[in-house]
């Protein structure tokens, strides 16, 4: 699905250079959960832009879905990023100026879809997340969770091949965080490839694969082991979680 | 997507309604006063007969005084108007195709059978040619011929309003009015003839009502009317008669003549140097040589009909406009800027750069559009003001406003572009980042 | 304060910055040339007009038929009119000052066209002439009944009695420093004319010309058959006074038309139409661009106020005080005020400039550059203290708060 080989990028300001990548190399296959793990400033976030193509990257090869990304222009980025990605952000980014249903609107509009096509999608889309009852509604009477459900209908509705999520349970508390993964795993149970960017190693470990980024390199592959303590509750977390009850 | 970029820009208004009223107010603001400066500019800058522009001729000669020229602040300048002699013999030279001599007199009118109370008139004394050379239309019969001006045929031609005061808007053709004491019988009655500026009289007034009739010029000196228009005199003469008054260096006559080719052209002019030439050796004419001959638009240029307030304020209001529109392409840039995260969010959701730069100049266009028409309507209600407040004693106001079609297109447009290009900046500015320049503000 | 470290960060987000510096520019450009013109035709709408204009209106009267005797129908009206209640004095004369109409000549100091010469408008009146027009005589005496020729034929003769009365404007400029009253002047046929009387100050038919305020009586009735009539009335009685005056004249005679009354207030309104006009148009219009800078200045404080509030909170954070933080965004509103300002005078200067040349009004007084100059810094400041006030209530904890 995606596969980055010695990909670097530096910003540069006047006098001082960070390199937010360093020869960075990944493979992530098809209908892969993968959570990318690391401490803050060690370019995971960097990391999510470039896969995202929402920055372009200094050198290395980028190849999402096959195909190479390297020299393709703005225009064909912006079409790749509306029809293979899916974005969930850490603080939502929903537009306050229309409803939920108007919000998922926003990606299938920019793929020129008819209007029939698109109500089907968008109400698919919030009966999965468990909202389609509140379509008219503004995202500002909407509790934090539900806003993060709703933005999560945004990513799928155009039945992304990958879906990369930036922190998405950082805004929430436990409860509504437990409903958030709960629903990225049913997604990815449907087949779509996940990319989480998370700090918290709980919620990387209900990923498939981990990944540690330090210092802009990967630094090992192995899945996360907890101690004995911390996998009780854990595994009392996912009992009770696993439905997606309105909070 | 025009009609999802307009839903965008709705939902955008109806979430910030005090800045939208002030882009939009802003802009109207200052093409309404762009509106009513140049309507005011163009009623007085028209040519009311522009098809007959370089035919019809105004010969202009300097027989002023030597020591004073006409105008001091403009000393090029050559007299507006005629003596009656210069005047007599400019149209009795047969090079022109037409000719018309004339001046206003006032006197008073009425019917015999005292069916209309009588009243103080202007009327046009002129010659036959007036009618066709000026394309006076007719509402009933017609003007007179040469054989009537030799007479002179006491025939008389009304206006129309003069006919409704008269007759009752009748067919009065063939029907008598008394005037100057003497019967006069009607043989044409003008429509609606009101030429603005009425470039043929200047001098009296670009902008007066037109005469109430018209009669054969000779009456004027068969009367002995002065005239009830502009007469100056500089040289200091024994005038006790009205035909000495004829005689004399005062001017007091409009003169015009249609000159239908090239050639007829430079012989008029060359007549008129030889005129000139050989009454000098008469002794008259002591200023140097400086004949003209002004087609219509010149005319109206050398007489400054259109005035220098009229420009000035054109000037000023253009300058206002300018502050308008900066105000709101200030005002548009902030919010454009404002909004940029969320223009961000829609460039990682799979918008274009084209996308997002059309979504905000859809969004400009429309705060400008919105803004050229409200200009347009409280253009017009200014005009309507302005007129109802000083119509009854600017007589052009009563009479050319309301609005040019031209001048209410020219406005919309002007907004539209004005706020296209407004928006075209900050537009190019947010969609020119990478995208995730807007989403790192997290 | 320093004012460096604020300006550099000004340069760097200048967009919104250069274009209100743009319209302040721009403002006061507009805003002292418009002042200064709306001030030039308030003073000349304003100029004293010697006449009691409030109190005075006029009539043409034209007599028709074989045979009409003028000169008794004007008599005849004379007595009539004066004997009107509410009626202070009655004059015929061929124009009314301040309408527009009128008819001017030059005279000399010496004959044969020799010595100071002026133009002037003249106005040939009766005996009720001075009274009729409201005016005051600096010196001298009003004219005689049998001062005044009726005059049977148009002639360029001067009045039979030989005596006139002139306004001082006139006067001074003829006589310098000396005592005009009895002098003799001379028409261009070397006519003489001995003035017995001047009149302190009066204005004549033409409001746009630069000798408005010489004036000319004749003591004379001009042939007919027409002639206007100018009556003065009690102050508070002109409209009924107008009524009843048109009914009497109308009843008095036949054969003869009598025109509309024309309030002489109305006739000085319409001769200043277009200035009074441009005054409107151009106090709007300076209001309003006065306003829309002074929200620009607000709408760019607000705008970045908000852009920095976590800026904001750090500075406090770091041990700013309220003052400073106002200080801060004052001094950066007056730098973007002040280079407005700047480019504004050129601007000023410039239009000011152009607008005389061009179109031949006069150049501009720098008094009213440098008050626009002043007034628009006060206002930049004025528009900038809302703003300013709401950054120093800002929290220090917004430095570390996640907006």
């Amino acid at each position: 699905m995606l596969e980055m080989k010695d990909v670097s990028k530096v910003f540069r300001t006047d006098l001082i250079e960070t390199h937010a990548l360093r020869n960075f190399s990944l493979q992530v296959k098809a209908g892969e959960f993968l959570a990318v793990t690391g401490p803050s400033g060690s370019g995971k976030t960097t990391f999510l832009n470039i896969a995202g193509l929402l920055e372009p990257y200094d050198t290395g090869t980028y190849h999402l879905d096959g195909v190479d990304v390297t020299r393709l222009s703005d225009d064909a980025r912006s079409r790749l990023r509306n029809e293979k990605i899916g974005f969930i952000f850490q603080s939502f980014n929903l537009m306050p100026d229309l409803n939920i249903y108007d919000n998922v609107d926003v990606p299938l509009r920019y793929r020129r879809m008819k209007s029939a096509e698109r109500h089907q999608r968008i109400t698919n889309a919030l009966e999965i997340v468990g909202l389609a009852a509140r379509m008219k509604h503004y995202p500002a009477q909407l509790s934090g969770g539900q806003q993060q459900r709703v933005a999560i209908a945004r990513a799928i509705a155009g039945d992304p091949k990958l879906v990369l999520a930036d922190e998405p349970t950082g805004n929430l508390d436990s409860l509504m965080a437990r409903q958030v993964m709960d629903l990225l795993e049913r997604i990815n149970e449907m087949g779509t490839t996940i990319i989480m960017v998370t700090h918290d190693p709980e919620l990387a470990r209900r990923a498939h694969r981990n990944v540690q980024v330090v210092d802009g390199q990967i630094s090992d592959f192995k899945p996360y082991e907890p101690d004995a303590g911390v996998s009780a509750s854990t595994a009392r977390l996912h009992a009770v979680g696993s439905s997606a009850a309105e909070a | 997507m025009f009609g999802y970029y307009l839903r965008l820009a709705l939902a955008s208004f109806r979430r910030n309604p005090g800045l939208t009223a002030l882009m939009v107010m802003a802009i109207a603001l200052g093409i309404a006063v762009c509106l009513i400066t140049l309507t005011g500019y163009r009623a007085a800058a028209k040519n009311p007969i522009p098809h007959k522009n370089d035919v019809l001729f105004s010969p202009a000669i300097d027989s002023w005084d030597p020591n004073n020229p006409y105008d001091k602040d403009k000393p090029w300048r050559q007299p507006d108007l005629l003596t009656y002699r210069d005047a007599q013999a400019l149209v009795a030279s047969d090079i022109p195709d037409r000719k018309v001599i004339m001046y206003k007199v006032a006197d008073v009118i009425s019917r015999e059978d005292g069916s209309m109370e009588p009243e103080t008139i202007i009327v046009r004394a002129t010659s036959h040619d007036f009618f066709a050379m000026f394309e006076t239309p007719f509402q009933y019969g017609g003007g007179w011929d040469q054989k009537a001006d030799q007479g002179p045929e006491p025939v008389i031609v009304l206006s129309k309003s003069m006919n409704e005061k008269a007759f009752k808007g009748a067919n009065s053709v063939g029907k008598t009015v008394r005037w100057h004491d003497r019967e006069f019988r009607v043989i044409g009655v003008l429509a609606d003839w009101q030429p603005a500026p009425k470039f043929f009289d200047v001098s009296n007034g670009a902008f007066e009502d037109p005469e109430d009739a018209y009669i054969p010029f000779a009456f004027g000196r068969q009367f002995e009317m002065g005239a009830a228009g502009n007469t100056n005199c500089w040289k200091t003469e024994s005038i006790d008669s009205f035909e000495r008054f004829t005689q004399s260096e005062c001017i007091w006559i409009e003169a015009w003549v249609e000159l239908l080719s090239a050639g007829k052209v430079a012989a008029y002019r060359e007549f008129l140097d030889n005129y000139v030439t050989a009454q000098k050796k008469l002794g008259r004419f002591p200023r140097p040589l400086n004949n003209a001959l002004y087609n219509v638009d010149g005319w109206l240029e050398f007489n400054n009909v259109v005035g220098d307030d009229r420009k000035a304020m054109v000037v000023l209001a253009f300058a206002f406009l300018a502050v308008c529109l900066i105000n709101t392409v200030g005002l548009l840039l902030a919010k454009f800027l404002n909004a940029a995260p969320v223009a961000g969010v829609r460039r990682a959701l799979g918008a274009s750069r084209r996308d997002i730069f059309w979504q905000h100049l859809v969004e400009a266009g429309v705060v400008s559009l919105a803004g050229g028409i409200a200009g347009a309507l409280l253009g017009l209600v200014g005009l309507w003001a302005l007129r109802a407040w000083y119509g009854r004693v600017i007589e052009e106001f009563g009479r050319v406003l309301p609005f040019e079609a031209g001048s209410l297109v020219l406005a919309i447009c002007i907004s539209l572009v004005a706020g296209l290009l407004a928006g075209m900046y900050p537009a190019w500015r947010i969609g020119r980042a990478a995208p995730a320049t807007y989403l790192k503000a997290q | 304060m320093e004012i460096r470290p604020i300006f550099s960060a000004l340069l760097r987000n200048s967009a919104g910055a250069i274009l209100v510096s743009l319209q302040i520019a721009i403002t006061l450009a507009i805003v002292v040339n418009a002042v200064f013109l709306v001030k030039q035709r308030v003073d000349k709408v304003s100029r004293p007009t010697g006449l009691d204009e409030n109190n005075m209106f006029s009539l043409r009267v034209t007599g028709f038929g074989k045979d009409f005797k003028f000169h008794t129908m004007v008599r005849d009206d004379m007595a009539m009119l004066r004997r009107i209640p509410g009626v202070v004095a009655a004059t015929p004369s061929p124009q009314v000052p301040l309408s527009g109409s009128g008819s001017s000549t030059v005279y000399f100091t010496e004959p044969n066209e020799k010595g100071k010469k002026e133009p002037v408008a003249y106005y040939e009146v009766d005996e009720q002439g001075v009274a009729a027009l409201g005016t005051q005589l600096a010196s001298g005496q009003p004219f005689a009944a049998e001062d005044i020729e009726y005059r049977e034929k148009e002639s360029q003769a001067v009045p039979k009695s030989g005596k006139t009365i002139i306004s001082k404007a006139m006067a001074e400029k003829l006589f310098p420093g000396e005592n005009a009253l009895g002098k003799t002047i001379y028409d261009n046929q070397s006519q003489p004319l001995t003035i017995t009387g001047v009149i302190e100050h009066i204005q004549g038919s033409w409001v746009d010309w630069n000798k408005l305020d010489h004036v000319m009586l004749q003591p004379m009735v001009t042939p007919g058959p027409s002639t206007l009539y100018i009556i003065r009335t009690a102050p508070g009685e002109l409209d009924r006074v107008m009524s009843d005056v048109e009914v009497a004249l109308k009843k008095a005679y036949q054969n003869r038309v009598v025109g509309k009354l024309h309030k002489v207030a109305d006739l000085k309104r319409r001769s200043y139409s277009s200035d009074s006009m441009i005054v409107v148009i151009l106090g709007v219009v300076t209001a309003l661009v006065v306003t829309f800078s002074a929200l620009g200045i607000f709408g760019l404080a607000t705008f970045n106020v908000n852009t920095r509030i976590r800026q904001i909170g750090t500075r406090r954070a770091v041990g700013a005080r309220k003052l400073d933080i106002v200080r801060y965004f004052l001094v950066e509103n007056w730098l973007v005020t002040s280079a407005g300002v700047a480019l504004g005078c050129i601007l000023a200067l410039v239009g000011g400039y152009v607008l005389s040349k061009q179109y031949g009004l006069e150049r501009l007084d720098l008094y009213y550059l440098v008050s626009g100059v002043a007034g628009l810094w006060v206002v930049g400041q004025l528009a900038a203290w809302q703003p300013s006030r709401r950054a120093a209530k800002v929290s220090p904890a917004m430095a570390t708060r996640n907006v």
